[in-house]
């Protein structure tokens, strides 16, 4: 690269940081172009380190941030109603992680309270860790009248996953449990139906999990094994 | 109804697919009858199933994006759009706002021709040949739409993390505006073929009903809640895209031919819901910026930051959820796709206990179901 293709760059890339896509979009030549979309990646990467490293200077003492992470209406309430269930309160309040044992419970309170009235479930995904305390559900609850949302996530282990069924309590999580069940082996406590939902009856493992290993045969036909080199 | 169901007969069990047209795929239903009378529905899914969540675990995320394409085989375009638009959430992308329109215009013409497959195959369960052929006419303009754009018909792999794969075809505005002026006037033409036939009211009117209760309970969402009464939509209420620039109405049931929430106001609601796409198409190809690039800056090999995300879009058969966690590796730690379909067809049971077998092939068929979604 000559001495006034960089100087050009530097100077598009400098009109494109203000806001001028149209400097770098218009150049007629195409390796010049791409050159030029590079270093505006990296120059806007860059302004975002600044801008982490400066972060920390300007936030306010330990104190107030806590508070600020316990702000949503729904933690609030939940903290006040089930203080020794909640285990950790994460993101702002809006995902809160709660102890298995009260879950049918808590699910009652959440869906009935008339402050938090969380009569949608949006989704319920089981999910593998890969660590000691390894398997996870979590729901994403939301409410039809004010429009708020939150996320429970419920933590179990993996030789005898154990979590309270709220099947009754919202309905849609019946199919979802059984998928669940289906994938990861969690066991659903006092869900009146719980088999699998996608897999065949008799299949054996839980396929989600990370350590699962597909067997050879079903019923004497060879399964297939994964191709090398897909990526 | 219940003085019928009252004489007890010895109860038989009824074996409806795999292989069986009214089943919209390969679905197995189990029904219990009592003479006629239906009193258990059991759904039998999985036929289907392509274990879609354990790929995405080996592929990168470029590469989950044709997996979408065939899980709804029907709206491939909003099955890219809710993924794309969770994995931009994720990474903090901003798109350019040319591709945010081609984008919406892409999502509502396949809703269009969503909605034409679902209302025609469902006259043809009812026994009205005739609009299915109307129907199919039309979709088929939209397809070769389609094709001229991405040059799929069917499965486009079009929306891609942080932009589109082609700029939209030169004349494409005319072309788009030609098939609206076209199809519009064809709407009050289906309407005397279908929605007003006497024989299809009487099937289709206080058969299934759902209340909003029920509804919500089983996360049934999209049209089938909307015909139950109740005024919610992803596209209004939690605006994803450039939908919040738009002037459209949310079309709910009213119960006009029968009780609120039967299968004509999940029908109806279909209905009304290609018009107003068509009103989203004009609005944006009247907004849509003229040129520009077709692709934000994105790395070649995508690596979102570590976390995760629950995001849902509304695709023609409701929400349409996805749950991405990343762990900083390009390919996904887990992905969930909370399929629309699923809950519609859970709910099945509950709304057609008590009604003749005949009944229960109009209730499937007013849930417009996709058992490629259903068992990924």
């Amino acid at each position: 690269m000559t001495a006034d293709q960089e100087k050009f760059i530097a100077d598009v890339v400098e009109k494109a940081l203000a806001g001028d896509m149209d400097a770098i979009n218009s150049i007629e030549d195409r390796s010049v172009r791409a050159k030029a979309k590079a270093s505006l990646v990296k120059a806007k990467r860059a302004a975002k380190a600044q801008q982490k490293s400066d972060a920390p200077a300007e936030s306010d003492s330990p104190n107030q941030q806590e508070t600020a992470e316990t702000q949503s209406p729904l933690s609030i309430l939940l903290n006040s109603t089930y203080p020794d269930e909640i285990i950790e309160v994460l993101d702002e309040g809006k995902t809160i992680q709660l102890h298995p044992k009260q879950w049918n419970e808590i699910a009652t309170f959440l869906r009935d309270h008339p402050e938090a009235l969380l009569d949608q479930m949006e989704c319920l995904t089981g999910v593998d860790l890969g660590t000691e305390d390894a398997l996870q559900v979590r729901y994403n609850l939301h409410s039809m009248k004010h429009r708020h949302k939150i996320e429970i996530r419920i933590n179990t282990n993996r030789d005898k996953p154990e979590i309270p069924s709220v099947e009754t309590i919202w309905r849609m999580t019946d199919w979802f449990e059984r998928e669940a069940y289906d994938m990861y082996g969690i066991v659903f406590t006092n869900h009146r139906d719980l088999r699998r939902l996608l897999c065949p009856e008799d299949w054996e493992g839980w396929p989600l999990r990370k350590d699962y290993e597909e067997p050879e045969t079903y019923h004497g036909i060879m399964v297939p094994k994964v191709k090398e080199g897909w990526e | 109804m219940k003085e019928i169901g009252s004489i007890r007969a010895e109860e038989m069990v009824l074996n409806i697919g795999p292989q069986h047209p009214s089943t919209h795929g390969v679905l197995r239903l189990k029904v219990k009858t009592d003479g006629e009378i239906v009193s258990e529905v059991i759904p039998i899914i999985g036929y289907l199933h392509r274990c879609f969540e354990k790929h995405a675990e080996n592929i990168t995320y470029e590469q989950v994006i044709p997996f979408t394409d065939r899980c709804d085989y029907i709206a491939s375009m909003n099955n890219n759009f809710g993924f794309v638009v969770a994995m931009e959430e994720l990474m903090d992308i901003k798109v350019p706002e040319r591709v945010e329109y081609i984008r919406v215009i892409m999502a509502e013409l396949n809703r269009i021709a969503s909605h034409l497959l679902a209302l025609g195959v469902y006259g043809l369960d009812i026994g009205a040949f005739t609009p299915f052929l109307h129907m199919f006419r039309d979709r088929e303009r939209i397809l070769d739409i389609f094709e001229l754009t991405c040059g799929a018909r069917l499965l486009y792999n079009y929306m891609w993390v942080g932009g589109v794969s082609h700029d939209l075809p030169r004349n494409f505005e005319t072309i788009c505006i030609d098939f609206l002026d076209y199809f519009e006037p064809n709407i009050p033409e289906f309407n005397q073929l279908l929605t007003t036939n006497k024989i299809f009211i009487e099937r289709t009117a206080d058969v299934g009903v759902m209340p909003a209760e029920v509804a919500i309970s089983y996360g049934v969402s999209g049209p089938n809640l909307r015909g139950s009464g109740v005024k919610w939509d992803v596209r209004k209420d939690e605006p994803y895209s450039v939908y919040d620039k738009f002037d459209f109405e949310i079309p709910v049931g009213t119960g006009d031919h029968g009780t609120l929430g039967d299968c004509w106001d999940r029908y109806w609601v279909r209905m009304l819901e290609m018009q107003e796409s068509c009103n989203i198409i004009r609005q944006a190809l009247k907004a849509i910026p003229d040129n520009g690039d077709v692709h934000a800056m994105v790395p070649k090999k995508i690596r979102p930051p570590k976390g995760s995300i629950y995001r849902r879009t509304e695709s023609p058969r409701g929400d349409l959820g996805y749950y991405i966690i990343s762990d900083g590796s390009p390919t996904p730690f887990r992905l969930k796709m909370r399929s629309p379909a699923l809950t519609s067809l859970s709910v099945l049971d509950e709304i057609s206990a008590g009604w003749m077998i005949s009944d229960v092939i109009a209730i499937l068929g007013s849930l417009d179901i996709v058992l490629g979604e259903i068992d990924r």
